[in-house]
């Protein structure tokens, strides 16, 4: 019974730990992503609030509490309210089985750096991962808006191409390392990383996960040009900030997740001697991946949406499954 | 001319013929198929009320005739009387009539027989008569002509709604119920927007939506709508609206002095504010004659700043439209660094950087100031050259743009110059029609340059033109500031007032956008009889429609991109 309480204690302090890491996480790539885009594009970004704009995600997020809620008189009220929560509950629940360090040893107890290690993982990243999408379908349906409508039809429709490529390009590092479970993967990866065996599988797991969380050049649902803000344009306050959390929360997540896939995840020198290094080394490769996607935001147009669906099913798909059987045949064959 | 119906027009300071309204249609198409008239540059209307009783109060529709291969303009006038004011519509030879009729009929009141969608453009359905009437008196109207009155009489501060002859007439058409009415439930729009749809068949039995883009959307440039129907994302019919920021240019100029409209023009197309000055000094110049003719210095200084001026509108053009592709920001930003340095030489030259208010009639404002010229050098031959290289580099071969681009809003040359589109719209069709060139004004005939042109017609060309031009300006800015002459900047004194002869004027410049005109009529007053402006992002919007149907939602913002609006010209 001792053990259990113990047990209990622990993963209440982990999942709230992982739950303010990923909201400060969402405040900071915000901020971040202001920074970056402005050094980019010849400006200067938000360095007003506090040392170098510190303070601008907060300042930003009281802000948002602050704005009137407006709900359209001919919405359908109850779904309108539920839209954002079922947005932003997957991006959070989606970490909880990516591990950021190995074990460390705190009041006696070996403690696992992850929240969870179920050797299905994989399953369950796919299956919360495309609850989203009915966030924003039923934003999209719910607010009585012809913009909104749209966006909620092409995010929909976008998000159901691409889960196939992010689905095969999952299977590839479960081939590589015969498991779903993720610290398995992160494990096989301890040589070399899988994004050097499999450049490919990387690559469209890359851009199906920036169609994924509706990042540019395939931020189609919100397309500004087209559709004013898509599938949020009536939502404002603190529901509309829901859904950008849950966009940027998303976005940390794949992050994390393509890292444990590709990249080693926690893996890096001196983290078998040192676990805490672990989460360190994580934070960087996001870091890195959350970088690489600002960048991207900040150079590339955005593709048309029919040329978006052809590229998905005509090149992302064929190419995934190519690369799968190659990937197992290989694995077959030379018995890897 | 062939025409017995023709007679020439013999008031002292006309040019053109007068047509009688039965004979226009006759006319007009043996001036296109025959003659190769077949650019139809404006179509506006004149209000020739007179309180002389010996004299005959009309209404004279002008047109201004061009050929494509370039010269001088054939003036076309069809007077008619002002109870009942018919004039057949030119739209079936001339699609690009079709919104200057609109317009004529919306601010002076001219029926135009045959215009397939004859509704008022830019001022709204509640609005009572037709305001550029002479007898039409706006809400509070204080007097005929500026400078007003002493507003101060004795020192003492009154209201001027209190003083005003015909008090608040604010008024209503007939049947008309401000409290009731809802834009977006306008039946003449929609009615037209259904009639469009319904020539489209689909295999498919779809339910088609009607989608509202704008006045508030991001991508209009401003307050412009474009009322469109869909079927899924493909679009089936287009209607533009405009007039949301219309202040009533033209009457306003009227009311002003000859000079007080040289700042009124800046705020036509906000960008591109030299331009602007330089096609209303052209107009009013021809008016004035040989008096006012510019020393060199100001000749050159005037080419110098309308071709900078070009420059930092397609610099803004390319950014924006890159910006509608949804290239976040980056490009656009780029560009406007470009730009801020042009601005520079406009504020240190002209005292403001977007609202120049610069030329003068006979020459310009101000010199040069000191140290300015080797910036200006500088610019012109280091920096600019180079960045508009590094854009053609980054932009003109990137995947995206180009399969965005290509084979999108495809416009072909005889569509072209029948929507009576101008400037780069027109050229990237495959027309070489430069106005410089075609219809040579100031000193340009000095220069060598070439008329870029592109032959596609998509919105790809339509992007790669701007970079050409930008190339071509230049190289005339090279020649125009290696040649650059001291001397005066300006004949005579700069007055406070102008003598201006009676008679008409159409002075017209290849302004950034196109082909920019001020048809100005005089009748010897301070101010001038009628003002009215040849705005060419207004009517290269006529060909809108045309472009857009049949392609996806997001072309649609593309092509409008593309055209490269101003607002401020649109509605004017």
């Amino acid at each position: 019974m001792q053990i259990e309480t113990a047990l209990l204690i622990e993963w209440v302090v982990k999942s709230t730990i992982l739950i303010f890491a990923l909201l400060t996480g969402f405040a900071y790539t915000t901020f971040y992503e202001r920074r970056l885009l402005a050094l980019i594009q010849v400006r200067i970004g938000p360095n007003r609030t506090g040392p170098f704009g510190f303070l601008q995600p907060a300042a930003d997020g009281l802000k948002l509490i602050f704005k009137e809620e407006l709900i359209p008189a001919n919405a359908y009220k109850f779904v309108f309210i539920l839209a954002p929560i079922l947005t932003v509950i997957p991006a959070l629940i989606i970490m909880a089985v990516v591990p950021w360090g190995g074990a460390i040893e705190l009041f006696g107890r070996q403690i696992a750096l992850g929240l969870t290690d179920i050797n299905v993982a994989i399953l369950y990243l796919l299956s919360v991962a495309s609850i989203s999408v009915y966030g924003i379908v039923l934003a999209g349906w719910s607010s009585d808006n012809k913009y909104a409508m749209m966006g909620g039809l092409r995010s929909s429709a976008q998000m159901l191409s691409y889960e196939l490529s992010l689905g095969l390009a999952f299977v590839v590092p479960i081939l590589l390392a015969g498991s779903m479970s993720l610290n398995q993967i992160i494990e096989a990866q301890r040589g070399v990383w899988f994004i050097f065996y499999q450049p490919i599988a990387a690559l469209v797991f890359y851009i199906a996960m920036l169609a994924e969380v509706n990042r540019a050049p395939f931020d189609m649902p919100e397309a500004e040009q087209e559709l004013t803000a898509g599938y949020h344009t009536e939502y404002s306050g603190m529901k509309f900030s829901l859904f950008f959390m849950g966009e940027y929360m998303k976005m940390i997540a794949v992050s994390a997740i393509f890292a444990t896939l590709f990249l080693g995840g926690y893996r890096g020198p001196f983290v078998d001697t040192y676990p805490l290094l672990g989460p360190l080394y994580l934070f960087l490769k996001v870091f890195l991946s959350l970088g690489l996607m600002i960048w991207i935001r900040a150079t590339l147009p955005r593709l048309r949406y029919d040329r978006l669906m052809a590229f998905g099913w005509k090149i992302l798909l064929p190419l995934s499954i190519l690369n799968v059987f190659v990937t197992a045949v290989i694995i077959v064959v030379f018995g890897l | 001319m062939r025409f017995s119906a023709l007679k020439r027009d013999e008031r002292a300071g006309y040019e053109g013929h007068i047509v009688p309204a039965s004979s226009l249609l006759e006319v007009a198409k043996a001036l296109r198929d025959e003659d190769g008239f077949d650019l139809l540059s404006s179509v506006t209307a004149v209000d020739y009320l007179t309180d002389n009783e010996e004299e005959e109060s009309f209404f004279e529709v002008v047109y201004h005739l061009y050929k494509s291969t370039g010269g001088g303009a054939e003036v076309l006038r069809v007077q008619v009387p002002r109870e009942n004011p018919v004039v057949p519509s030119l739209v079936e030879l001339y699609p690009g009539a079709d919104f200057q009729e609109r317009e004529a009929w919306d601010l002076m009141g001219i029926k135009f027989e045959g215009h397939p969608d004859l509704r008022r453009i830019l001022m709204w359905e509640g609005f009572a008569g037709h305001p550029l009437r002479k007898d039409w008196k706006e809400v509070y109207f204080e007097e005929e002509a500026k400078p007003f009155g002493n507003r101060w009489p004795g020192g003492q501060v009154y209201r001027v709604e209190d003083q005003n002859p015909y008090g608040k007439n604010n008024q209503y058409p007939d049947g008309f119920d401000p409290e009731s009415w809802v834009e977006t439930e306008d039946p003449l729009l929609y009615e037209n927007l259904e009639k469009a749809a319904r020539e489209y068949t689909e295999d498919i039995d779809t339910e088609q939506v009607v989608v509202n883009l704008g006045p508030q959307h991001p991508s209009t440039h401003g307050v412009f709508r474009m009322a469109v129907r869909l079927d899924g994302e493909t679009i089936v019919a287009l209607k533009p609206v405009m007039g949301y920021l219309h202040r009533n240019h033209e009457k306003i100029g009227e009311r002003n002095t000859y000079i007080m409209n040289m700042p009124f023009t800046d705020r036509l197309d906000y960008l591109a504010s030299m331009s602007n000055n330089f096609g209303y000094a052209l107009a009013v110049e021809k008016l004035m004659g040989d008096k006012v003719a510019p020393p060199e210095r100001a000749e050159y200084l005037r080419v110098i700043m309308a071709e900078l001026t070009r420059i930092s509108n397609h610099l803004w053009a390319i950014g924006f439209l890159l910006n509608d592709l949804g290239a976040f920001f980056t490009p656009a930003l780029y560009a406007i660094e470009e730009r801020e340095l042009i601005l520079d030489i406009f504020e240190a030259t002209a005292g403001s950087r977007m609202m120049c208010n610069y030329f003068r009639f006979g020459g310009v404002a101000r010199d040069l100031p000191a140290g300015i010229l080797p910036r200006m050098k500088d610019l012109v031959n280091e920096r600019l050259p180079r960045k508009i290289d590094e854009l053609d580099l980054y932009l003109s071969e990137n995947e995206l743009v180009r399969s965005r681009g290509e084979g999108v809003g495809i416009i072909t040359p005889e569509d072209a110059i029948a929507f009576s589109a101008t400037g780069p719209v027109l050229r990237a069709s495959g027309v070489p029609y430069d106005i410089r060139r075609a219809d040579p004004y100031s000193i340009y005939d000095r220069f060598k340059f070439d008329v870029a042109v592109r032959y596609h017609g998509d919105v790809y060309d339509r992007y790669m033109i701007r970079v050409d031009e930008m190339r071509q300006s230049l190289r005339i800015l090279k020649q125009a500031l290696k040649d650059l002459p001291e001397g005066e900047i300006l004949t005579g004194h700069n007055p406070y007032q102008v003598r201006v002869p009676a008679g008409e004027a159409y002075g017209r410049v290849e302004g950034p956008k196109g082909e920019l005109g001020y048809y100005i009529v005089s009748n010897g007053k301070p101010s001038p009889w009628r003002y009215h402006v040849r705005a060419p992002s207004f009517i290269n919007l006529t060909i809108l429609e045309k472009m857009c149907v049949g392609q996806k939602v997001a072309d649609v913002v593309v092509n409008l991109g593309s055209i490269d609006i101003v607002l401020g010209e649109v509605d004017r």
